[in-house]
Formats: structure tokens, sequence, C-alpha cells
């Protein structure tokens, strides 16, 4: 075997605080070969991104390696000089961030930006760069090089970004690409695109890979080998189809068993979350680190000392840090709580016909003239949730899905059509209008979890803050009991009452915005992506909290999600949107399974599941969604459509589809003849074992 | 009597050591940048990289560190040793740091209670861990201290205390038999008109530091109650306040000086008018701020709005209209016009600094979720937004002080607003500056008075903003 071109050995970095030092990354190796894609996956927390800095020797000035090498192609990266780091950098290593903003300069054009790399590296003249500018854009996958190379930063959506800044690391011909979480910040379908990118372009180039990410779908999908981290240490690595069919470390089974497959139902089969919680470096237990979140925990073996990466039998190069991977039987699943009847579904309680909200935005400054310009945002939308059912709104950003929370939640008034609560018609009444009954009723959970909670605010006054809004309770001591009620139903400790929200973790402040919605009793909750910004172990925790909440009070739960695995976890019917449209709507089975919406389709096959006998159908949409200031005429999903020639005359270009009624509240928005949707096939396919 | 000398019996041994120190810093500092030059210049090898910079960078950098050290050192053992030697030992500096004993006394104290309190005090804390903050808290509090207790400091009266025989007279001058008076020295020497340097310095620390901060705080009252609305609620009366602000930006601040104190206008009664308009602002702001907390708590928002009411409409009257029924509040005429002018030139500027923020964290979840729950603009601007602002506007804050500290020593400086007699930096540097060239201390005291006192401000602002960042 050749040497391979990056090894890292027993890495140790540490951060210096105000508090001392701060081990972050412990005794980590790793190697990667030329023209591999290796995975590291991890929680946040976990050290990964760590790695990545230290191996481009960019830890800020508090943070500094403290033992182990870097080796790439053989040389120790600690002994270069600052020139050549920056060199090796520049020509042989390259990054590419989460936030594509963070890599572009926003005041330049794309073109100079990227002509710029082989200007500065080869002395490549102006002629010969633009050339090669234009053949990276083209390689990357967007259409009209010459037009997007005269184009600024935020003239393009952000998944162009990200491509650009992709094309922008590819540039110099890296031996090594360093992708740190690229597509977070990205939709599905987008994601998707860029993953299939990377994957092309790195064996395209010979370029390895190191794919940071806490999807372990996309980690499947793009690499050949992977690396689980827990609390700075490697705890698990191997080739990737070996490491998820056969792990041997319980945390890597824990992550696998608390994220939803295909399978899980919320039921009969829900989520297993991981006990305790993620431990700050400082508090590491002695022997493994895993140890007190771990179900195999043997005091006297565990903690006795620390522990090392152990071969695992079976497989070149499977290794696993546990000591007791032999004895421990890994089919085995804790007794599953005893299965709780699902709440029945009861009357419908909102029910929105015809609802369309258009905004109205003008262009041109203070000097040009004037343009008002129709922000279509939502379109005739009728749909109607019950009594203690989730309906879950499916779809990517831009779809109109935070607009029609707003309009439910009385932020903005509708244009047309009815929002029916029970029995009062509610359009046209702005929230300050709508009397705290009605608006205690309609809450919301909202998405990022660090922004959820006024940040100089206790936790309790903000929920003590509601509920006087709400006008529960009649005294202050009163309200105090509530709030303690509150912090039980969402199962915190009480004294949290008196911590500042940053002295919660994201899993605990998501808790509390629960808290908070159900203040005052609401019988429906919106809620918008609530877990999305969470790990993964700490995702199911509170999912399952929602659930738990929903069945004891009977509440109805709007779950706006682009993530399809949970949707298809939680949700009892589903309403897929597209460009202000309700293109899909019906029960989850339904939705689920063909006949699909060729959108759904779509939609569905770019979820990268991690499960190695998952087949699925790849489909990959070109393009961008259209703006909704002027959206295509015809079917909305015209210019992505595959499905399009199957309708004749061209008629999705020019009229706008029925709603079709497929059975029993299946409806899908679409020309396509009962013969087509008869032809579809399931996405997925479930490989014999 | 004779004069005093600058350092008194300490002298022959404190002044070549600070003469050492001084020379060592000078050298090191030429030094270290050399070195580090030189360093970066050998082409850094495989070693140089590692270890940072060069050895010699390194000496010249501990040698920098030692010297600065030494000097500081020097200059504590003169105050120290100034406090401590037989009184008719002493020197001025020594003498002055006697005077100054309340001000060690109370500054120990505090960075004492600080120290203890570090914990549980949190930004104000970690500001002692911070160098830059640390010095600029000191600076600021030995003015804040030098203020409060200037009774007790200055040995004579800032104005009535005119010593015949002391007109411009240097450092040190004893007084003039027979020496009846409190003190015996004009520690600083007297200005054109026999007054005592020293104490009219220590005195204008307490003018200034009167007016600075709570003209601030107003100009922050009426920037933060149309700052809010703007950022918050756009539109066009964002257009139209942030037009004003550019509006009052634009007009060039000595003319307007000039304008407010013109005796026409101020016989029209315009600085009152402005008065009257600017002073509203601080109860607008404080009757708002409770009636949104406590619109779910009937009696307690009464209780609150009508003591707001009630005491601001006195203080009010007063101060605005010089019209205190009881006639205990009241501004004089030309501190009133200080105070309109430095408000009314302040408040844009903090105006935008607010609108911006307001711009920024109004599109944060908890804003939404305030809006969910159906709170009312006015509490979501002032309770959802204004607390999490605070970090940058305390830094503006402790910057406004400064920029106000020396625009009070321009306006005095000009003339404006403030009595002739008027123990401010401003109106003695004024008076002072005619013989400057023969008599340099009238002038130079309050000078360093004000540059120090800023400086002190900005390195507060600094660290504050280090620290905040931190978090
Ligand atoms: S070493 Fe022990 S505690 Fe650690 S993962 Fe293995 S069984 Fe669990
Ligand atoms: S109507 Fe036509 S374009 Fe639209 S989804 Fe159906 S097949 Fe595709």
């Amino acid at each position: 075997m050749t040497a391979p071109l990056l090894e890292i050995d027993r890495l140790s970095i540490a951060f210096t605080t105000r508090r001392g030092d701060i081990p972050a990354v412990a005794d980590f190796s790793l190697s990667v070969a030329t023209g591999e894609a290796v995975g590291l996956v991890g929680e946040s927390g976990c050290g990964k991104s760590t790695v990545a800095l230290g191996v481009m020797r960019d830890l800020g000035r508090t943070g500094r390696i403290t033992g182990g090498t870097i080796r790439f192609r053989g040389r120790d990266l600690g002994t270069l000089s600052e020139p050549e780091l920056r060199r090796i950098r520049g020509n042989d290593i390259a990054m590419v961030y989460q936030e594509p903003m963070a890599s572009l300069n926003p005041a330049l054009r794309i073109g100079r930006q990227l002509m710029e790399v082989p200007r500065l590296h080869r002395g490549a003249s102006r002629a010969e760069a633009r050339d090669l500018a234009r053949e990276m854009v083209a390689d990357v996958g967007l259409p009209d090089p010459d037009r997007i190379l005269n184009a600024y930063p935020h003239q393009l959506s952000g998944g162009q970004q990200q491509r650009i800044v992709i094309a922008m690391a590819l540039m110099s011909r890296p031996a090594l690409l360093i992708l740190d979480e690229p597509t977070t910040a990205l939709d599905v379908t987008v994601e998707a695109a860029i993953v299939d990118l990377v994957k092309g372009l790195g064996r395209k180039y010979g370029t390895a890979l190191l794919f940071i990410s806490h999807n372990l779908g996309l980690v499947l999908e793009a690499c050949d080998r992977i690396c689980v981290m827990y609390s700075g240490e490697a705890v698990e690595q191997g080739p990737v189809r070996h490491v998820f069919d056969r792990m041997r470390h319980p945390y890597t089974q824990a992550l696998f068993r608390s994220i939803p497959l295909p399978g899980a139902d919320k039921t009969t089969r829900p989520l297993e979350t991981i006990p305790g919680s993620f431990l700050m470096p400082q508090d590491r237990p002695r022997g493994c680190n895993f140890g007190p979140r771990c179900t195999h925990f043997k005091a006297g073996l565990c903690d006795a000392a620390a522990i090392a990466m152990r071969p695992v039998p079976g497989a070149d190069d499977h290794q696993a840090r546990c000591l007791r991977f032999e004895e421990i039987d890994w089919q085995s699943r804790p007794p599953a709580p005893e299965a709780t009847a699902p709440g029945e579904v009861g009357a419908p309680v909102l029910t929105v016909s015809g609802l369309r909200k258009y905004y109205e935005v003008s262009s041109g400054g203070l000097f040009g003239r004037r343009r008002r310009k129709l922000v279509r945002a939502n379109e005739t939308l009728s749909f109607e949730a019950r009594q203690s059912e989730t309906l879950a709104i499916v779809g990517e950003s831009g779809c109109g899905k935070s607009t029609l929370a707003k309009v439910l939640l009385g932020l903005e008034t509708a244009t047309a059509g009815q929002v029916l609560l029970d029995d009062r018609e509610v359009q046209e009444t702005p929230i300050q209008k709508r009397g705290p009954r009605a608006v205690a009723d309609l809450q919301m959970v909202f998405q990022n979890p660090f922004d959820t909670l006024n940040p100089s605010k206790r936790v309790g006054g903000q929920i003590l803050r509601a509920l006087e809004v709400f006008g529960v309770g009649a005294t202050r001591r009163a309200r105090r009991e509530r709030m303690f009620e509150l912090l039980d139903l969402v199962r915190l400790p009480r004294d949290f009452a008196d911590r500042m929200p940053r002295q919660l973790s994201g899993g605990q402040k998501q808790r509390v915005g629960i808290a908070r919605a159900f203040a005052g009793g609401a019988r429906i909750v919106v809620a918008d992506e609530p877990v999305s910004a969470l790990d993964v172990s700490v995702q199911a925790a509170v999912a399952d909290l929602l659930m738990d909440i929903q069945r004891t009070r009977r509440t109805t739960l709007i779950f706006i999600s682009h993530d399809l695995s949970i949707v298809r976890y939680l949700a009892d019917r589903v309403m897929v949107m597209y460009l202000g449209h309700v293109v899909e709507i019906g029960s989850t089975a339904q939705v689920f399974a063909p006949p699909y919406h060729p959108y759904t389709e779509a939609l569905l096959s770019a979820v990268p599941i991690p499960d190695t006998r998952v087949e699925k159908t790849r489909i990959v949409l070109e393009g961008d969604v259209p703006s909704a200031i002027d959206p295509p005429p015809g079917c909305p999903f015209q210019t992505r459509c595959h499905w399009k020639d199957r309708v004749p005359n061209g008629l999705c270009a020019r009229e706008l589809p029925p709603m079709v009624e497929l059975g029993s509240g299946h409806r899908i928005l679409c020309h396509l003849s009962a013969e087509a949707l008869g032809e579809m096939e399931p996405v997925f396919r479930l490989a014999a074992e | 009597m004779e004069p005093l000398s600058w350092t008194g019996a300490l002298g022959p041994w404190l002044v070549p050591t600070l003469e050492a120190a001084l020379i060592a810093l000078a050298l090191a500092a030429l030094a270290h940048p050399l070195a580090l030059l030189a360093g970066y210049r050998m082409g850094p090898g495989p070693e140089a990289s590692r270890s940072g910079p060069g050895r010699a960078a390194r000496l010249t950098g501990g040698l920098l560190r030692l010297s600065l050290w030494a000097l500081a050192a020097v200059i504590v053992a003169f105050l120290i040793g100034g406090l401590l030697v037989q009184p008719d030992a002493k020197g001025i500096l020594g003498r002055i740091a006697t005077r100054l004993w309340p001000v060690w006394l109370s500054l120990g104290a505090s960075f004492a209670l600080v120290a203890l309190f570090r914990r549980r005090l949190g930004l104000v804390g970690h500001l002692l861990g911070n160098p830059a903050g640390a010095v600029g808290l000191a600076l600021v509090m030995f003015w804040v201290f030098a203020a409060l207790f200037a009774d007790q400091i200055a040995p004579f009266d800032p104005v009535t205390d005119v010593i015949a025989g002391m007109k411009n007279k240097p450092p040190g001058t004893p007084l003039p038999p027979p020496g009846d008076a409190a003190y015996g020295y004009y520690l600083l020497g007297g200005d054109a008109l026999a007054r005592d340097v020293f104490s009219r310095a220590v005195a204008g620390a307490r003018v200034v530091l009167a007016i600075a901060p709570a003209a601030t705080v107003f100009a922050f009252m009426v920037g933060i109650t149309l700052g809010l609305p703007a950022g918050y609620l756009g539109g066009r009366l964002d257009i139209l306040l942030s037009f004003l602000a550019n509006l009052v930006l634009a007009f060039p601040v000595i003319l307007l000086f000039f304008l407010l104190v013109t005796p026409e206008i101020v016989a029209m009664g315009v600085p009152t008018y402005m008065a009257g308009a600017l002073f509203l602002f601080p109860l607008i702001f404080l009757t708002i701020l409770w009636n949104s907390r406590f619109r779910t708590r009937p009696p307690l928002r009464a209780a609150l709005i009508g003591a707001t009411l009630g005491l601001g409409g006195w203080l009010y009257a007063g101060l605005a209209w010089n019209a205190d029924p009881l006639g205990i509040v009241s501004m004089p005429a030309g501190v009133l016009i200080v105070f309109v002018s430095v408000v009314f030139v302040n408040a844009p500027s903090v105006f935008r600094i607010v609108r911006g923020l307001t711009l920024d964290i109004r599109t944060r979840d908890y804003v939404a979720a305030a809006q969910t729950r159906g709170e009312g603009p006015w509490y979501i601007m002032l309770w959802e937004i204004l607390p999490n602002a605070r970090g940058p506007l305390l830094v503006d804050f402790c910057l406004r002080i400064g920029y106000t500290t020396i625009l009070l020593g321009t306006l005095g400086f000009f003339g404006l607003g403030l009595a002739p007699e008027s123990p401010d930096w401003g109106t003695s540097i004024n008076a002072g500056r005619g013989l400057l060239q023969f008599v340099p201390f009238p002038p130079l005291v309050p000078a360093v008075a004000i540059m120090s006192l800023v400086l002190g401000l900005n390195l507060l602002a600094d660290g504050l903003r280090e620290e905040s960042l931190k978090e």
C-alpha cells in the first residue's frame, strides 16, 4: 500500500479559555488515501470541525496542537514554516465551509475571485485564468458560465454560491478537499445535487475528500470510509458499509437508533434516545468517554484506564474504541415502551379554503422609478387540520410555508380566502385583535433554538410573561406554580427557571420554547422545523416530547419541515408545497408511496437514508426554485419536472393543473393521466437481506 | 517659605531611577521593532516558525515589558513615597498625592470590592482581567471620586479665593505672609486671576462630571425613544426620522452653539423650548416602558406610571421651564443651554445606532415569539429588543461621555454657555491660553485632565467591547 495522503497520528488539540485549557480533541488518528472519500461524523461539540481546522493549522489565537503529528504526503505539517504551510493550504489542501458567503467576497465579481486562484498560485495569464474559471464553473454544473462569472455573489442562490465555493476550492487542483458541513444550510434537493457533484468531481480529479457532517445518510452516499467521533475522540472507523451494517461501538449504534429510518413508527417502534447528556470536555470521565451514557457500561472495566482503538475482526481497517464489543449482543434492542395508543383524530379545528397571500414589494431606490412587484407567496391553499392530528407541511425554502404560518397566526392578514379557527373566520383579524383566548389557542414553536429565547431574560421569566399575557392564573403565585408545571411537562428541572438561556443547551432551549407555546393551553401548535437545528440524538427526544404532549392534550400539531425522514415518522397527514401551491396532500402512507406528485418523488429521492439496505432511485432536479415574483405559467413545477413530456400538447406550460383526487383524501396537483401515475415506481426499495 | 520642588526629599533617589527607566523604555521601544523585522527577514527556518519570534526579538520584547513595569513602579513609588514621607519633606507631587487621599482610599476600596465579587459581577468583573479595561476603569473612577470629594481635596475655593501676589505664579509657590490661609501653597501655581490651579482643576471635574454623563443619558433617552420605532416599524416614520437625524448631524455644531447663545435667540426662548421638547423624552420613555411591561397588572402599572409622571413632571417643570412650584429644582440658564445643545447634537447619532441594532434584532425568533403572543410593538421594542442591544449601547455610552467631555471643553473654550469664572476645564483652558508661553500651567493642567478622563473612557469602552465579545 502506498503511503496515505494525509496521516493524522494521535492528534490532540486544546483551547485556552478563561477557565484554563479545554481539550477539544484527544488522541485522534485517521488517514486518508489519495482519491479516497472519508466521512467524519459526530454531534456538535465532538471536535470534528476542530480536526479540520487543525489540519489547516487554522486554530485561531486560543487553539493549540498539544500532541501528535499531522503528515501530509509524508511531511510533518508541524515542522513546516509559515510560507510553506501557506503554499500547501493554497495548492494542495482546500476547504469548503458551511456558509458559502463566508468564503466569497461580496464586493468582487465571481469571475475575479475564481481567476485569482490560478493567477496567484500558478502565475497564469488573464486569458488562461478566465478559461480555467469558465471551465470550472461549467464543471460544477452551473448553466451559462459567462453570466455567472460576471455576477456578484449576492445575485446567486445559496446552492449556486456553494457550487462556486467548491469551484474555487478545486481551481488549484488540490489533492485534498475538506468539506465542513457543506450542505447544512441548503435545501434537500440542492443538497443532493451538491453531494453528487462533489462525488463526481472527486473522481474526475482524483481529489481525496474529508467530508465532515452530522448527517449519516449523506456520509453513506458520499464516502468510502467513515470515522465516528464522540467527545473529542474517534470511537469507530472503517469502511462505510461495514460500519453501517456491523457497527461495533455502542455510541454508533445509539446514533443510528435515534434517527428515524424507514420502519420506525411513533407508536410501535419509537426512536431511542441516548440517555444522559453530552459532557463538557473538562468533565470527561476516566476510561471510556461514552461510559456514563452507555447501556453496556461495566464498572471496573470501562472506567479503569484510557481505552485505545481496537481492530474489529471481519474487515481490515475497521476499529472501535470499546472494550466489550465482542460480548455485546448487537441485535438486541431494549424492550420497546408499551405501545401508546395513538390519539384519536377528532373534528376539524382549522379549516383553510382558497387562502391566498400576495405581498407587494417595491424595488428601485429613492431616485429610480418605483416599480411595484407582486410576490405570490400563497396561491389558493385549501386544507384542514383536525384535533389531535399531526399535519406536516413539507417544502423547500421559498415554497410559502412560512408565509402560511404567519397568516394562520395572524401576523399577516390574508389577501383572499378563508381561515376558520373552529367556526370563527380569522383571516382578516390581526393578532392584536384576536383576544387572549384565541391567541393562546394558536401558538408557535420556532426553528432556531439559539434564537427562540430572549438571551437577556431568565427562562422562568419568559414563561411567566406568556402566562401573564394569556391571562393564566389569578396571582403571581399561581402563575409561578403553573410555570413550574410547564417545566415539568417538558421534562426540565425546576431550577432551570432561574437560568439564563445561554446556560442551556440547544435541546433544552427548544424545550423551553415548547413550554412557552403550551403556556396558555394551546390547541393548535405550529412547529416550524422545531428539531432541524438540533443534534440527531436530541432531535429524537424533542420530537418524542412534542408527540407525548400532543397525545395527552389532544393538540393539533402543524409540523413544518423539510426533513422527510422525521415527517414520515411523526406525521399523520402530509401536505407538500411548491412555489405557493399545495401540490400533494394525503395521509403519510399515501404520500410516501406511489403514485407521487413528480415534485414529491424528487424530494423523496433526495433524502439521504443511512441504511445500506435501502436502494433509491436518484432524481436530481435541475436548476432552482423559480422566484415567486414571476412564477412560471401553467404548472408551478413545470420548469424542473421530469414527467412533463408525458403530458400531451405542452399542457403543463399553459394551464394550471387541477387538484386531482386519487382516493380517500389523497390529492395531487398535476396533469398526469391515471396511467402515467400508475407507472410510477417506489423511490425506496428495501433490498433483500 | 521656600517654594516647593516637584519631588521633595524623594528626588535624589527617584529621579535618577525614573530617568533610567525612561531611557531603558526608549531603547527597548526602538530596538523591538527592529529585532522583529530582522527575525522575519532572516528567513524563517523551521526553527523560527515553530518558536515564534526570534531570540533577539524575544529579548527586546522582554526588555520592553520590563521597562514599562519599572516606569509604572517608579510612578507608584512617587505617589506612595509622597504620601508617606514627613510633611516638610514632601514635594509638589507628594503633597498632591496627600491631598488626594480620599480618592486613593475609595479607589482601593471599590477595586477590592469588585475583585472580591468578581464572579457575580459579570461584565464589570471580567473588566479587571482586561488590561485596557482595568486602566480605563481606574482613570474614570479616579475622576469620579475626585469630583465627589472635590471639597475635601481642593485646598482653596476655585472661584472666590483670590490671593494677592499669587497671580501667574509657578507650581509650588508658598502663599505670601501672613500665611493664615487654610493651606500654605498653590500646588500647581496660580492663574491670571491669582486663583489656585490645582483647586480649579479638581472643582472642574465636578462640573464636567455633573453635566457630561447626565447630558449623555438624556441624549440616549431621545435616541432610543425615536430609534426603536424607526427601526422596528420602519416605513414613513423611519424615513422622516432618519432624514431629520441626518439634517441635525449635517449642521455645523459650533454654529449651532453660537446661535443658541445669541441673546436674541435666548430672548425668543428657543433654548427653553428645545429643553421643553428634549426633556420630555425621558418621561415618555419611562411611561411607555412601564405601560407595556405591566399592562397585564393594572394596579402596579398605575402606581409606576403615576410615580414617574409625578416625580418626572416635577423635575421636568423645574429643569426645563424653571417653573418648579416648590422652588427647589432649577437649572442655571447657561447650564441649560450647554445641556440642550449637547443632547441635541448627540441624540441623532444615538438614534442611528439604535435604529441599526433594532433592524438587526427584530428578525430574531424571540421577537416573532413575542408577536405570536400578541404583544404590542412597544413591549417588543423596549423589553425584547432593547435589552439585547445593551452591549453595543454601553460601549457607545462610554465613548459618548468622552465626546461630550471634549464638547464641553470646546464650549467652554469658546466661552459659550457656562459662566466665565466657572472652574470647568474648557473655560480654564480658554482663560489661560493667552499666556501659554510664559505661564503654561493654568491651561496645561485642565488639558491633561480632559485628556486623561477621555482616555480612560475610551479604554473602558475598548475593554467593555472586548469582554462582551468574549461572552
Ligand atoms: S468501553 Fe464500556 S462504556 Fe465504553 S462504549 Fe464500550 S461498553 Fe460502553
Ligand atoms: S402538471 Fe406537468 S409539469 Fe406539473 S407536475 Fe404534473 S407533469 Fe409535471
